[in-house]
């Protein structure tokens, strides 16, 4: 390929057959489906004609002529530029390809001047040298162009509008079981969004418009060896756009002192945020971003990984932060659900995770990830055990008053309500859990009749923590002196646990034959309850010579008066009790009623001659009225009722 | 021999080890220098050491009642406290490596700019608009508030003319703070902070080997924020209250001083990072700027000569961080989960030891 020392003739001929073949090759670069690697191989040529041109020129000086003028051109419309106040990108896309054509060109000639043969020319090296200078300042200058456009470019969307669904009732628990009151907890409003919903949702981060502009400057810069200023920019802009993000949704930086350190009700919030914004973040605006520096700098090999790893990792590793922080924390029980939702929230964003990091660079994501779920997952479960322990080992002093559901009792079983949303995770988690753990109530056979539900693990565990309830509630009503109290005390209580479960999911984890139980459990409360009341107050009203003619009237006085005291005294206990339940409390009167009204009314009846005596204090019909009074939860004092 | 001879004998050992990595540490071979990427790891291994042996000593075998009488139930808690203190400073480091990291990154850029033969104008310009921005991302202050925003840095408005200091802003993100108002000087602060050496019988005993190693801890966690720039190390301490007579502790604190001494200097200067790359970095960029501040093609051959020198030491320095700076955070990153579990550990002594005797 050295010049030819041919005559002028030759020279001129050889000059036109490389212009032709010039021609031919940028013809051929106008077509449209060329492939990257055909491109390349068309440029390179490009490059090589050009030497060959300026080669032959070599003896007359021409080819060089030829170059410098070229250079000059480009210089030109590069040149331009710098002092043009105006952005090139926002002057309109025919001023932005003819820049980009300008350093291309200017490329090209870098590249083939240095791959000219060694002869050392004086003037090639100044062109060289020049060309070189050049293309530094467009580079330069289309770094800023980038920044600009991305800049500019760069769109936010409304978080709200990717997950509309109502945000969970933030339902607080805290230590010292407070009652909890009975809010009819909407079981359909139970999450702000399903844990099922797969798939990302791309947006533009960057209007769509502008991606073939930036991915032209990509192109010419890194094929011009900038591509590190052009990863420096892309990266520090798209870094920042992340960066402001994520502090627009509302999540803050914590120190894991802080969330050591955190009142509960604050940090229950703060889990629920997180849970929120890990998703949007990463189905969404990591998803996006990675689709934008794939459509950027895709076909640049590892490039496009790169500036994604840099430009999230710092942001994902900040959320990942709170969570170990978290996971750190001490193991509440009422920490277990928004645990639960951590949990959940990083197993189906897994995948996602391991797509978006796939490379080895990221791995140590992955790693962090997979680290994190496993480290929320032993908390659950310690909150789950704590959760047991906290039931067994609430203790009372006194005994609770009126005998009414006692709190802990509403507290756990509003709490358990929750937990079959849960049934999945739960499952997963607690079948490496002994299932059935050892309590003080044996578990009972659920033999063949058990269905997959009541069978599953969170289902032996769920009964396992109602049996440390039923314990601690049995212990509870020890602390009453009166055994009908203890009596009213548990009926109040089973039924209520009863209730709880058979009016939710709960019922389904259960199943019929514990409910079965439990129902006749609180109705044999019930019955112990009468007796241990009334058959002490209805012994008065007992005929003991049944067929004989009636009692002598001091045995009736007797009697009446007896019946009397005791009756007020039962009243007087007894209108302070509590039967919380109105169909319950209904069903006790009725019973008792039944009783107690008809002993009354038939001794009354067989002793007719001394009714009108002052000895019969209440008429039945006061009697029957005044058990309504019963369990009203406020002590009365029986107000004599008027002879008949 | 009995339980008491033999604990007592296992904290000598301890304390022996002890001494002995630290003089190790202080008189690292050629290329290891004090403070370099690979002297942090060295440093972080013998945390790690210690830390083994010091968990085996106190839990190991124990009954863990022990734990929870007097001075115990002040002295552990203390630890564990510390202990999270140490995770966050852990995490602050971890955040500062990938701001080392990034300088890495712009070293590059100078080094293929100015890796030519023969260099250009074009060349030197490339150069020196990346040592900008590296000088600027070593020195920054690490302090919260001062961070420039890329859409501040001049692109869009007045950008002809405009001063080149904006142009090299180094962004220093949000999420690259531990937490708002956080300082990892005065983390550092409260770790040293109700330190007391323990007197007396208390001396002989399990105590002992507590402070050592509080000792330890602080000092790995003061070393690594000395080295590597991280969230607000204005007011950094400079000194540790361990008693002299103490014999484990002599290289530590001899160690400790030498460091004092760097950071003290380096204060008056600016803020860059103690670690031995980082400042041979700096140096070398300094004399860079110079040279491509004066460069005009083809340039003085004694001074493209020099510069080329630079470069080649920029190029092993690069290296160094190349093959070190990842692994590092790895390190970090596995003291890190020692810490959490070394802490888990002890909550659970506690909770064990105050149980009720049913």
């Amino acid at each position: 390929m050295d010049g030819c020392q041919s005559g002028v003739p030759t020279y001129e001929g050889d000059l036109h057959v490389v212009a032709a073949a010039h021609h031919i090759v940028k013809a051929l670069g106008a077509t449209k489906n060329l492939s990257d690697d055909l491109r390349k191989i068309l440029i390179d040529l490009d490059s090589h004609l050009s030497m060959i041109t300026s080669n032959i020129d070599s003896k007359g000086g021409r080819g060089l002529v030829d170059v410098e003028e070229r250079l000059d051109q480009a210089e030109r419309k590069i040149m331009r530029w710098e002092t043009d106040p105006m952005m090139i990108w926002d002057s309109g896309p025919k001023e932005a390809s003819d820049y980009l054509e300008a350093v291309d060109e200017t490329g090209k000639l870098v590249d083939g001047l240095r791959g000219l043969s060694v002869h050392e020319n004086r003037k090639q090296k100044e062109i060289l040298h020049r060309a070189m200078n050049i293309l530094q300042m467009a580079m330069s200058r289309l770094e800023e162009e980038l920044i600009h456009i991305l800049v500019r470019h760069g769109q936010q969307f409304e978080p709200k509008h990717m997950y509309s669904r109502s945000i969970r009732k933030d339902i607080v628990y805290d230590e010292s079981f407070v009652s909890v009151e009975d809010e009819p907890i909407k079981e359909t409003s139970s999450r702000n969004y399903s844990n099922d919903e797969s798939g990302e949702c791309i947006v533009d981060l960057v209007h769509a418009d502008v991606i073939p502009d930036i991915k032209s400057i990509a192109k010419v810069m890194f094929t011009s060896n900038y591509g590190p200023e052009f990863c420096e920019a892309f990266i520090s802009v798209q870094k920042e756009a992340l960066e402001q993000y994520f502090s627009f949704l509302g999540t803050e930086n914590l120190s894991i002192e802080d969330v050591l350190k955190m009142e509960w009700t604050c940090l229950s919030s703060k889990m629920n945020k997180w849970t929120w914004s890990m998703k949007i973040i990463v189905r969404v605006y990591l998803a996006s971003e990675k689709q934008l520096c794939d459509q950027v700098l895709g076909g640049l090999g590892s490039v496009s990984s790169y500036c994604f790893l840099e430009i999230s990792k710092a942001t994902i590793l900040c959320l990942l932060n709170f969570g170990e922080a978290v996971a750190m924390g001490p193991h509440r029980p009422e920490k277990l659900l928004r645990l639960l939702d951590m949990y959940e929230t990083l197993a189906c964003l897994l995948r996602d995770i391991d797509t978006l990091f796939s490379e080895e660079a990221g791995s140590f994501i992955q790693l962090h990830f997979h680290e994190l779920l496993e480290r929320l997952g032993e908390s659950a479960i310690a909150a789950f055990e704590a959760f047991r322990v906290a039931i067994s080992s609430n203790g009372s002093l006194y005994p609770f008053a009126g005998g009414g559901v006692h709190p802990l009792n509403k507290y756990v079983m509003n709490y358990i309500r929750m937990f079959p949303e849960y049934c999945n995770t739960l499952n997963l988690l607690l079948k490496n859990q002994h299932p059935g753990v050892a309590d003080q109530v044996t578990e009972p056979d659920y033999g063949l009749d058990a269905s997959l539900l009541t069978s599953c693990p969170m289902a032996y565990h769920l009964r396992s923590i109602t049996s440390c309830l039923e314990s601690n509630l049995h212990k509870k009503s020890q602390l009453y002196k009166d055994e009908a109290l203890q009596h009213i005390f548990l009926m109040n209580n089973i039924h209520y646990l009863v209730q709880k479960v058979k009016g939710s999911e709960l019922r389904l984890f259960f199943g019929d034959e514990w409910i079965r139980k439990h129902n006749a459990m609180f109705q044999q409360h019930a019955m112990n309850y009468e007796r241990a009341t009334w058959s002490s107050v209805v012994s008065f009203l007992k005929d003991d010579n049944p067929g004989s003619s009636s009692m002598s009237k001091s045995t009736f006085k007797e009697r009446c008066k007896g019946f009397s005291v005791a009756f007020e005294e039962v009243y007087k206990t007894q209108t302070s009790w509590s039967i919380p339940d109105p169909e319950l409390r209904e069903d006790l009167r009725i019973s008792t009623s039944l009783k107690v009204v008809l002993a009354y009314r038939t001794f009354l009846g067989r002793n007719l001659a001394y009714t009108d005596d002052k000895c019969v204090k209440h008429t039945v019909e006061h009697v029957e009225n005044s058990l309504l009074d019963l369990f009203e939860g406020s002590s009365r004092s029986l107000r004599n009722s008027r002879r008949w | 021999m009995d339980t008491q001879e033999q604990e007592l004998e296992d904290i000598e050992l301890f304390q022996k080890h002890v001494s002995d990595r630290f003089t190790e540490l202080s008189s690292p071979p050629e290329d290891d220098a004090l403070l370099s990427v690979s002297w942090l790891h060295r440093l972080l291994d013998v945390f790690l050491c210690c830390e083994a042996e010091f968990e085996a000593i106190l839990i190991m075998d124990r009954d863990p009642s022990q734990l929870s009488k007097p001075p115990f139930d002040r002295l552990i808690p203390e630890f564990i406290e510390r202990a999270v203190k140490a995770l966050d400073i852990c995490n602050a480091v971890a955040n500062g490596v990938d701001s080392v990291r990034h300088c890495q990154k712009l070293s590059e850029i100078v080094i293929s700019a100015l890796d030519q033969n023969p260099l250009g104008d074009g060349h030197a310009k490339r150069a020196k608009k990346a040592l900008l921005m590296l000088l600027s991302a070593m020195n920054l202050d690490d302090k919260e508030g001062t961070h420039v925003k890329a859409t501040e840095r001049s692109w869009s408005f007045g950008r002809r003319g405009v001063n080149k200091e904006q142009i090299a802003g180094h962004f220093r993100s949000l999420s690259w703070q531990v937490a708002k108002n956080w300082s990892s000087a005065k983390q550092i602060q409260s770790m040293i902070y109700n330190l007391v050496a323990p007197r007396g019988a208390e001396a002989s005993g399990l105590p002992s080997p507590i402070y050592t190693m509080n000792v330890i801890m602080i000092f790995v966690m003061w070393a690594l924020v000395a080295a590597i720039p991280c969230q607000e190390r204005n007011g950094l301490p400079t000194h540790f209250p361990v008693p002299k007579q103490l014999n484990w502790a002599h290289s530590l604190i001899g160690l400790q001083e030498k460091i004092a001494d760097e950071w003290k200097k380096k204060e008056k200067k600016g803020m860059s990072g103690l670690l031995d790359e980082l400042q041979k970095m700096e140096k070398l960029a300094q004399s860079l700027i110079d040279f491509t501040d004066s460069f005009h093609f083809p340039g003085d051959a004694e001074k493209v000569k020099g510069a080329a020198a630079d470069v080649s030491e920029l190029k092993e320095i690069f290296g160094r961080m190349d093959q070190g700076l990842t692994p590092l955070q790895m390190h970090i990153r596995e003291v890190f989960h020692r810490i959490v579990r070394s802490r888990t550990e002890f909550l659970d002594v506690l909770e064990k030891g105050s149980a009720p005797v049913l």
